[in-house]
């Protein structure tokens, strides 16, 4: 059976709004810095509020940024 | 690996033999009482590393570790070392005999002092830390979900160590009888709690490393 697992696109949308650092991400959202790294590499999937904030902070949809599909 | 990387490396190995070195007891290595000169070496390594620390703040700890996980490392670190003192005064009360019931006895009185200098150094060494991250937040849901989880297991782990104890007391009752005093049995339940508050930490330095893997 496929497993599924929140997989996202910050990283891909981050290089598209002039190389937004993950650092000015992180303060954007009012999280660590570490914390992006760790959704950036789908080790962590974010609260509802933090998914809300990251496609806000980075200009798109909630579904653009994240998606519920087939694990790596 | 950074050049102050490595120095911390040093530095934590030399005070791990330290700790090594004072659990080894009156007998010490090879009959040698070697304590006095572990000790030395322990809190020597300890301060050497404060003094790096406040040289070196951003490049001691590697940058992908947040916060709270700096944190959980500084508290693995000194709680080990509380553990070991701790143990080796759980190994000594029972041969003290009648002065194991007074306060303040021969087995406590380093203790204290170790105790002091421990906490002393934990607490300086841990703003220290808390400072290198200064203006930035230092916790958020991530951190908090990893301290829920690490509670959990310690609160876990903590079950199986009280029911062990039960089993040892029950099924080794001329063994446990040593144990069966007032102060001693204090102190066990003190370390019980210690050994929680390590594996709580232990386990959160664990998954945050497993999450970065």
């Amino acid at each position: 059976m496929n497993e599924f697992a929140v997989r996202n696109r910050i990283r891909e949308f981050r290089a598209q709004r002039d190389e937004l650092t993950q650092a000015a991400l992180a303060e954007a959202c009012g999280v660590t810095r570490q914390t992006i790294i760790a959704l950036e590499a789908e080790k962590y999937s974010p609260s509802l509020e933090l998914a809300f904030k990251l496609a806000r902070a980075l200009g798109r949809n909630l579904e653009e940024v994240f998606q519920y599909a087939e694990k790596k | 690996m950074t050049k102050a990387l490595r120095r911390t490396q040093v530095l934590l190995a030399v005070a791990a033999l330290g700790a090594a070195g004072m659990f080894l007891g009156p007998d010490g290595w090879h009959g040698i009482d070697i304590g006095p000169v572990a000790s030395a070496v322990l809190y020597a390594a300890l301060w050497l590393f404060l003094v790096h620390l406040a040289k070196f703040s951003g490049e001691v700890f590697p940058e992908q570790w947040s916060q709270a996980e700096k944190q959980a490392w500084v508290a693995t670190v000194f709680l080990a070392l509380v553990s070991f003192h701790v143990a080796n005064l759980l190994i000594a009360l029972p041969d003290l005999g009648a002065e194991a019931d007074q306060l303040r006895n021969s087995a406590t009185r380093p203790l204290w002092l170790n105790l002091g200098m421990l906490i002393f150094g934990w607490i300086v060494i841990g703003s220290a830390v808390r400072r290198q991250d200064a203006g930035t937040v230092q916790l958020d849901e991530r951190d908090l979900r990893v301290a829920h989880r690490a509670s959990r297991f310690a609160n876990a782990m903590l079950a199986l160590l009280i029911v062990w104890l039960v089993v040892a007391l029950v099924t080794l009752p001329e063994q446990s009888r040593t144990w069966l005093r007032p102060y001693i049995a204090a102190n066990v339940l003190i370390a019980l709690l210690i050994a929680r508050t390590l594996l709580e930490n232990i386990y959160t330095v664990w998954r945050y490393r497993r999450e970065r893997a």
